[in-house]
C-alpha cells in the first residue's frame, strides 16, 4: 500500500516537473520583473489556499470521525457540548483568517502596484500589430529613420523594460508571454499598452490569447531576450536593405516575387511595399514561419507557398499559380534573405 | 466730401503713365466739366459742348504710354497696405503670356477698359468650344494677337487668329499621349496651362512628357520624356519660364511617386537639374549655400532621416503648383506636395522635404532656403499653393515677402529672402491647430484631429483640398490687396492602411466632405497681407475653386463651381457684375486687348478637377455640380467684338482671304 | 474495494489528466471556408475565350461563355474576402471606398465600358483596360478575383448571368420587345 501510494505521489509531483521543460507557455516559472511578483503571489496565495483546506479539512475529518461519548448518544441532548471553548474555536479562527487575508490583499496591491509601471522607463517600444493570423511588429527607432518592420520574432535586450503598443488589424486577439507578462487584449479600434522585461536570455514563446478565427491556434510568437550587444547587432541588421539579387536565378526569383508576392509582401531594397502581409526583407532571421507554425527551412518555405491553405487552412495568403520552376526560384531567392 | 475734393482726387488718379485726360473711365471729371459749363453758357453751345465733348471721349484712343522696364506697378492712394508689385518681365500689357501673368504670380493687368463704372455691361463677345470634356483648368494665353488653349487629356493645343472676325483657328496639335496616364491622375486628366518662350509653346503632357511646339506653325519643336507613367507620375502643371530655362514638376502625390522639379533649356528641352523633394542632400540639392530660416530644418540629409527606413522612396512631395520669381534675388519659389501615403501612422517623423515651400536658384537649382507649411502632414495639406511676390512694410520695416495661401487655412507673409514666417493666420474656418508658434515656426497640432488606421475621425476641418487649393490668388497694387477663392468645409475622414503597389494609389484616406459653420462651401476674399485679416469676402453656395484675375479698373474677377462668373469691385467686395455659363468654373480667368483695342476678358467653363473627386453627388447642395464643359467664353463691354454684328461676317468673304493651295486664312 | 485501492484510482486518473494537459499539440483546427481546390471555379481557358467585342459574322450571339457564373456569387465569406482584397489592392483608391468612383469608374452604377457580367467583370480584373486599369493576373490568383467580382456583384450594379444574352444589345429585364425585335433574336 504505502509504495504504491508513495510511487502515485512521486508521480503526481513529477508529472509537473518532467514537463516544465517542455512547456514554454508555463506560467508557474516566469523570467521577468512584469509577472515575477505575480507568480510568487501565485504561489504565495495557492500555498495559503492549501494550507486553509488543510486545516479545514483536517478540522473537518477530526469532527466527522471524533468518538462520541456514549453519554451524547442519548437522545433529545444536543450534540455539541456546551463548554467556554465553543467561541474561542470562532474568534481564534475569525482572527487568523482575518490576519491572513488582509496580508493576501496588502501583498496582491503591492504586486500590482508593483506590474503597473515599468521600473524605469522603457527605452523601446515596439507597435505590434495583430491580423488574423500573424503579428507585425514596428520598432520605433530613437529618429524616425531608425524605424523598422519585421514580423512574429521579436528581440529585446535582456534587462531591459520593453514598451509594446498593441493594435488590431482585424478582429479581437490577445497578446500572451506566459513566462514574461500577462495576457493583454488587442481590441480593433485602441491601442492598448503592456511593458515587459526580460531577465535571463533566451526564447520565450507566446500565443494569442483570445479567439480570433479559425486558425486561432497557429498565432505563436517568439521573443527572443538577447545581450545588449546582440539586440544592437540584430537591429542595425533588420534596419538594412536588402541588396538587390545578382545572380540569375535570384533575379528570377525576384521577379517572381514581385509579380506575385509584392502586392502583399515587403522587401526593402526591391520597390515592393505590400502591407498585407509580413514583412520579409530579413526572412531568414527567423526561426519559424507562418507565426510559428513551420521551422524556417527552404521545404516548408516552399510547401508553404505552394498551398498555404493545406498547412494553415482559412489562412488568408492565396496559393498563386506558380509553375514548378517559378517556385524553385522564388523560393531559392527567399532563402539568401538573411 | 465736396465737389472741389473729389475733383482733385479724380485728377490724381487720372494722371499718370496712362491714358489722357478726356478717359470714359472717369465719370467724376465729366460731371464735373459739364457742370461748370452749364454754369457759364446757354443751353445752345452747352448742347453743342456737350456733344462735341461725347464724340471726342467716344473716338479717342487710349494713348499708351510705354511703362519703363522693372518699374514696378504704380501704388494707388486708397492702398490699404501700400504694398508695390514687379511687374517683370513686363510683358506688353495688352497680351498674357504666362500663366501667372509675371514673374511675382500677382494675375494682374494695368488693362482698365473695364472698370467699376461699367463692368455691369460686360457681355458675351463669343466663345471657343475645345471639344475635350474634363476639368478646365488652364488660362488661354495671348501672344501677338493669336489666342492658345489647351484642353485637358488628350492635350491638344489651339492657335486661334484674333484677328479675324470668329476667331479661326490658325492650327492645333495633337499629341497623343498614352491614355494609361488618364488612370493615374488623382484629380482629373487635367492641365493648368502653357508658358511661352522664345517663339514656342512648352506644355506638359499628362503622360509625363513636355512638349515644345512651334508658336507660329503648330509643328512640334522637342518632346522629353520627365518620368515613367507606368509607376502611376503623371505631369498637370503649368511650366514656367525664367530666362532660357524652362521649370516643370511632377503630380502624383496619391500614387506614391518621387517628387521633383526641373530645369530645361527652352530651345533643345535637354534637362539642366532636377531636385527630388525626398532623400538625400544632394538629391534634394541642398548645398553649403542652404540657410533655412528655422532649426528644425537645418541637419544633414533630413529627406531621409525624417522617415521610417525606405519610406521616403516613395514619399512623394510632388510640385504640381505653381512657380514664382524674384529676379533681384534670383530666386524661384515653389512648393511640394503632401507626404505618401495619405495615412501619417504609416510614416512618422517630419516627412521632409513634403508639404514645404522651396527658394532655389534657377541657374543650378541649389536650395537657398526651405520652410515646411505642415510637419508630419496627417491631412493632404500641400504646400503647391501660389507665393504672391510683393515688397510692404511689416512692423515699419520695408520687407521683400511672399503672399502663400496654404492648404491648412493660414495665410502666411513670409520674408522671401530668408523664409521667416512674419504672419501666418487662419483665412477660413480650421480646426486641425490650435496656434502658431512665431518662435519656431510651428503650427500646433490639436491632438483630437490627428488620424489613425480604422478609426473614424469627425468633423476636421478644412478637408483634404483644404482651406484653398490650387487655384490661384491675385493681387492688386491699387488696393494693396490679395484676392483668393477658399473654401469653407470639414470632413469625416478614416484612414485605412495601405501597400505601395506601383502603379495603384498610395492612398488610404476614405472621407466625406460637408461645409463648415455658416452652410457656405465656397468664399471670395479679399485679405491683408500685412495685418493678416480679411477685408471682405463673398459668401458661395458651391465652391469657389477658379482663378482670380485682378485689374487696374479695380475690378477682380472669379467663378463658381455652379457657373457664375463674377466682377466684383475690389475696394468694397460688392458685387457688380454676374454671368451664369454653361458648366462650372474651376479655370483662371485672363484680360487682353483684342487688335481692335477693346479689353476683353476670358475664362473657361468646364468643371471636373479636384472639386469631383471624392464626393457624394447627391449628397449635399453644393456638391450638386453641373455636367461637363468645355467652352472659353471671351466677354467685352456690351458684347462688342468683331465676331458679331448685323452682317455675314466669317461667310463668304472669309474666302477670298484664303491662298488658294494652303486653305488657311491669312493675316490681314 | 477499500479506500487506499479508491485514492490510487483517483491519483491515477488525476495523473492521466494532468499529463496531456502539459504536453499536448494543439488539434487541427476545422475550417468553414471550403478549400479552395474543391470549388469549382471556372476554367482560366473559358474566361479567356470571352471575346472583348462582338463575335464577327454571327447573326446572334453565340458565344454562351458569357453565362459563365461567379461560383462566389452571394457567397457571404467571399464577399467579404473580396472586400478585404477591394481594400487592400487599393481598388478603393481609384474606385473609391463606397465604390462611387473617382479616377476610376463607378461600380456601384449600371454602365460598364467592357461589360457588366460576371466573366466580363472578371476579364477586366485580370486583364486590365488601356486607360489606366492594371491587369492583376499575375498577382491575384483566380480564386482572389472571383471573390473581388462577388463584391463587385453586391454593389447591385452588374449584369445577371441569366440576361447574359441580351446584356450587349441595352436590354433590361422588364423591357417590352417589339415583334420585329422578337424575330431577330432567334437565330
Amino acid at each position: 500500500m504505502r509504495p504504491r501510494i508513495a510511487m502515485l505521489c512521486c508521480g503526481l509531483l513529477a508529472a509537473p516537473a518532467a514537463t516544465w521543460a517542455e512547456t514554454p507557455m508555463s506560467y508557474q516559472r516566469t523570467f521577468g520583473p512584469a509577472v515575477d511578483p505575480v507568480t510568487r503571489l501565485a504561489w504565495g496565495l495557492g500555498t495559503v489556499s492549501l494550507v486553509v483546506i488543510v486545516v479545514i479539512g483536517v478540522l473537518l475529518l477530526g469532527s466527522l470521525l471524533r468518538r462520541r461519548d456514549a453519554a451524547d448518544g442519548d437522545s433529545g441532548q444536543l450534540a455539541v457540548r456546551h463548554d467556554g471553548g465553543g467561541m474561542a474555536w470562532i474568534y481564534v479562527g475569525s482572527g487568523i483568517s482575518l490576519v491572513v487575508l488582509t496580508g493576501c490583499m496588502v501583498w496582491t496591491l503591492i504586486v500590482t502596484a508593483a506590474v503597473a509601471r515599468p521600473p524605469s522607463p522603457p527605452l523601446l517600444t515596439v507597435q505590434v500589430t495583430a491580423s488574423q493570423w500573424w503579428w507585425g511588429l514596428r520598432y520605433q527607432g530613437a529618429q524616425p529613420d531608425r524605424t523598422f518592420t519585421t514580423a512574429n520574432e521579436i528581440h529585446i535586450p535582456v534587462g531591459q523594460p520593453i514598451r509594446f503598443e498593441l493594435a488590431s488589424a482585424d478582429v479581437v486577439h490577445s497578446f500572451w508571454i506566459p513566462q514574461l507578462a500577462g495576457k493583454m487584449d488587442v481590441i480593433p479600434g485602441q491601442t492598448n499598452v503592456l511593458w515587459l522585461q526580460a531577465n535571463k536570455p533566451g526564447t520565450y514563446r507566446g500565443q494569442c490569447a483570445a479567439y480570433c478565427g479559425v486558425q486561432h491556434a497557429h498565432m505563436a510568437i517568439f521573443l527572443v531576450a538577447e545581450s545588449a550587444q546582440d539586440f544592437a547587432a540584430w537591429q542595425n541588421h533588420q534596419l538594412a536593405e536588402t541588396p538587390m539579387p545578382v545572380s540569375d536565378s535570384d533575379r528570377r526569383g525576384e521577379e517572381v516575387f514581385q509579380g506575385h508576392c509584392a502586392v502583399c509582401h515587403t522587401i526593402r531594397g526591391t520597390g515592393s511595399a505590400g502591407h498585407v502581409g509580413p514583412d520579409l526583407t530579413h526572412l531568414m532571421t527567423r526561426g519559424t514561419i507562418a507565426a510559428g507554425l513551420l521551422p524556417n527551412t527552404p521545404g516548408t518555405l516552399a510547401a508553404w507557398i505552394a498551398n498555404p491553405g493545406s498547412l494553415k487552412p482559412g489562412t488568408h495568403m492565396p496559393a498563386q499559380v506558380l509553375s514548378g520552376s517559378e517556385l524553385k526560384a522564388v523560393t531559392s531567392y527567399l532563402t539568401t534573405l538573411n | 466730401m465736396g465737389r472741389s475734393a473729389s475733383t482733385e482726387e479724380c485728377r490724381r488718379r487720372s494722371r499718370g503713365l496712362e491714358g489722357s485726360f478726356f478717359r470714359t473711365s472717369h465719370s467724376c471729371l465729366r460731371v464735373e466739366y459739364l457742370s461748370s459749363l452749364f454754369d457759364r453758357f446757354h443751353s445752345k453751345v452747352l448742347f453743342a459742348c456737350c456733344g462735341l465733348l461725347m464724340v471726342m471721349s467716344s473716338s479717342c484712343k487710349r494713348s499708351e504710354a510705354p511703362i519703363p522696364v522693372n518699374r514696378p506697378y504704380e501704388t494707388g492712394n486708397a492702398s490699404f497696405t501700400g504694398a508695390t508689385l514687379n511687374s517683370a518681365p513686363n510683358d506688353p500689357p495688352g497680351e498674357w503670356r504666362s500663366q501667372a501673368h509675371d514673374y511675382a504670380n500677382t494675375r494682374y493687368s494695368t488693362l482698365d477698359q473695364i472698370n467699376t463704372g461699367n463692368v455691369g455691361k460686360l457681355r458675351i463677345a463669343w466663345t471657343f468650344s475645345n471639344g475635350t470634356l474634363g476639368g478646365q483648368e488652364a488660362a488661354p494665353l495671348v501672344v501677338d494677337n493669336t489666342m492658345y488653349v489647351v484642353t485637358p487629356f488628350p492635350d491638344e493645343l489651339y492657335a486661334l487668329d484674333l484677328t479675324l472676325p470668329g476667331e479661326p483657328i490658325k492650327w492645333v496639335f495633337k499629341p497623343n499621349p498614352s491614355p494609361i496616364a488618364k488612370g493615374k491622375a488623382c484629380c482629373g486628366p487635367v492641365t493648368r496651362g502653357v508658358a511661352y518662350a522664345n517663339g514656342k509653346l512648352i506644355y506638359n503632357l499628362l503622360d509625363d512628357h513636355t512638349v515644345a511646339v512651334d508658336a507660329k506653325t503648330g509643328k512640334e519643336v522637342w518632346r522629353i520624356k520627365m518620368g515613367n507613367v507606368e509607376t502611376g507620375e503623371t505631369m498637370t502643371m503649368a511650366p514656367f519660364v525664367v530666362g532660357n530655362k524652362v521649370l516643370v514638376g511632377d503630380s502624383g502625390g496619391e500614387m506614391g511617386v518621387w517628387g521633383w522639379i526641373a530645369a530645361l533649356d527652352v530651345d533643345s528641352g535637354k534637362e539642366l537639374w532636377r531636385a527630388y523633394s525626398t532623400g538625400s542632400d544632394s538629391q534634394v540639392r541642398i548645398g553649403n549655400d542652404f540657410k533655412p530660416f528655422y532649426d528644425h530644418m537645418k541637419g544633414k540629409d533630413l529627406g531621409i532621416g525624417s522617415w521610417p527606413a525606405g519610406a521616403w522612396k516613395h514619399g512623394a512631395g510632388s510640385v504640381w503648383g505653381w512657380i514664382s520669381y524674384d529676379p533681384q534675388l534670383n530666386l524661384i519659389y515653389y512648393g511640394t506636395s503632401n507626404p505618401s501615403p495619405r495615412v501619417p501612422d504609416q510614416r512618422p517623423g517630419d516627412n521632409l522635404w513634403t508639404s514645404t515651400i522651396f527658394a532655389r536658384n534657377p541657374d543650378t537649382g541649389m536650395a537657398r532656403w526651405a520652410y515646411q507649411t505642415t510637419p508630419h502632414d496627417r491631412w493632404d495639406y500641400d504646400a503647391v499653393n501660389e507665393d504672391i511676390l510683393m515688397d510692404l512694410r511689416v512692423d515699419g520695416q520695408l520687407r521683400k515677402v511672399m503672399v502663400h495661401f496654404d492648404r491648412n487655412a493660414y495665410g502666411y507673409t513670409i520674408d522671401r529672402a530668408t523664409g521667416e514666417v512674419l504672419k501666418a493666420a487662419p483665412f477660413t474656418y480650421q480646426n486641425w491647430s490650435s496656434g502658431f508658434d512665431m518662435k519656431t515656426g510651428i503650427p500646433t497640432v490639436n491632438p483630437d484631429k490627428e488620424p489613425h488606421p480604422n478609426v473614424k475621425l469627425v468633423n476636421v476641418c478644412p478637408p483634404d483640398i483644404g482651406g484653398k487649393d490650387w487655384q490661384p490668388s491675385a493681387a492688386s497694387p491699387r488696393t494693396g490687396l490679395v484676392y483668393a477663392a477658399v473654401f469653407n468645409m470639414c470632413m469625416d475622414v478614416t484612414d485605412n492602411d495601405v501597400s505601395y503597389i506601383p502603379s495603384s494609389p498610395f492612398d488610404g484616406m476614405d472621407m466625406k466632405r460637408y461645409p463648415a459653420p455658416g452652410g457656405n462651401l465656397g468664399e471670395f476674399i479679399a485679405w491683408n497681407p500685412v495685418t493678416g485679416k480679411k477685408v471682405w469676402g463673398v459668401k458661395e453656395v458651391y465652391l469657389t475653386m477658379s482663378g482670380v484675375l485682378a485689374t487696374a479698373g479695380d475690378v477682380v474677377f472669379y467663378g463658381t463651381t455652379d457657373g457664375w462668373f463674377r466682377g466684383v469691385d475690389a475696394r468694397s467686395g460688392r458685387v457688380l457684375w454676374s454671368q451664369k455659363l454653361g458648366s462650372g468654373i474651376i479655370g483662371q480667368p485672363i484680360t487682353y486687348l483684342g487688335p481692335d483695342h477693346r479689353q476683353y476678358i476670358a475664362i473657361y467653363a468646364g468643371v471636373g478637377g479636384a472639386a469631383t473627386v471624392h464626393v457624394d453627388k447627391e449628397a449635399v447642395k453644393g456638391f450638386d455640380f453641373p455636367a461637363g464643359g468645355n467652352s472659353l467664353y471671351v466677354f467685352s463691354i456690351d458684347g462688342d467684338s468683331m465676331s458679331n454684328g448685323q452682317s455675314q461676317l466669317g461667310g463668304m468673304d472669309s474666302i477670298s482671304k484664303k491662298s488658294p493651295q494652303s486653305g488657311t486664312s491669312e493675316k490681314q | 474495494m477499500d479506500h487506499c485501492a479508491a485514492r490510487a484510482g483517483m491519483g491515477m486518473l488525476a495523473f492521466a489528466l494532468l499529463t496531456p494537459l502539459s504536453g499536448c499539440r494543439a488539434a487541427q483546427g476545422g475550417s468553414s471556408m471550403t478549400a479552395q481546390s474543391t470549388m469549382n471555379l471556372p476554367a482560366e481557358s473559358a474566361a479567356g475565350a470571352v471575346p472583348l467585342g462582338q463575335l464577327a459574322g454571327a447573326p446572334a450571339e453565340t458565344a454562351t461563355s458569357l453565362s459563365i457564373a461567379n461560383p462566389y456569387e452571394h457567397n457571404p465569406q467571399a464577399i467579404q474576402a473580396g472586400r478585404q482584397l477591394y481594400l487592400q489592392m487599393n481598388c478603393a483608391g481609384c474606385h473609391a471606398y463606397n465604390g462611387k468612383g473617382n479616377m476610376g469608374p463607378d461600380l456601384t452604377d449600371t454602365y460598364w465600358r467592357y461589360g457588366g457580367l460576371p466573366v466580363q467583370i472578371y476579364n477586366t480584373i485580370h486583364d486590365g483596360r488601356p486607360q489606366g486599369m492594371p491587369a492583376w493576373k499575375r498577382a491575384l490568383p483566380p480564386d482572389e478575383i472571383w471573390k473581388l467580382v462577388a463584391y463587385i456583384q453586391s454593389l447591385g450594379g452588374t449584369v445577371s448571368v441569366s440576361n447574359y444574352e441580351h446584356a450587349r444589345q441595352g436590354d433590361r429585364p422588364g423591357d417590352l420587345i417589339a415583334p420585329e425585335a422578337q424575330a431577330e433574336a432567334q437565330p
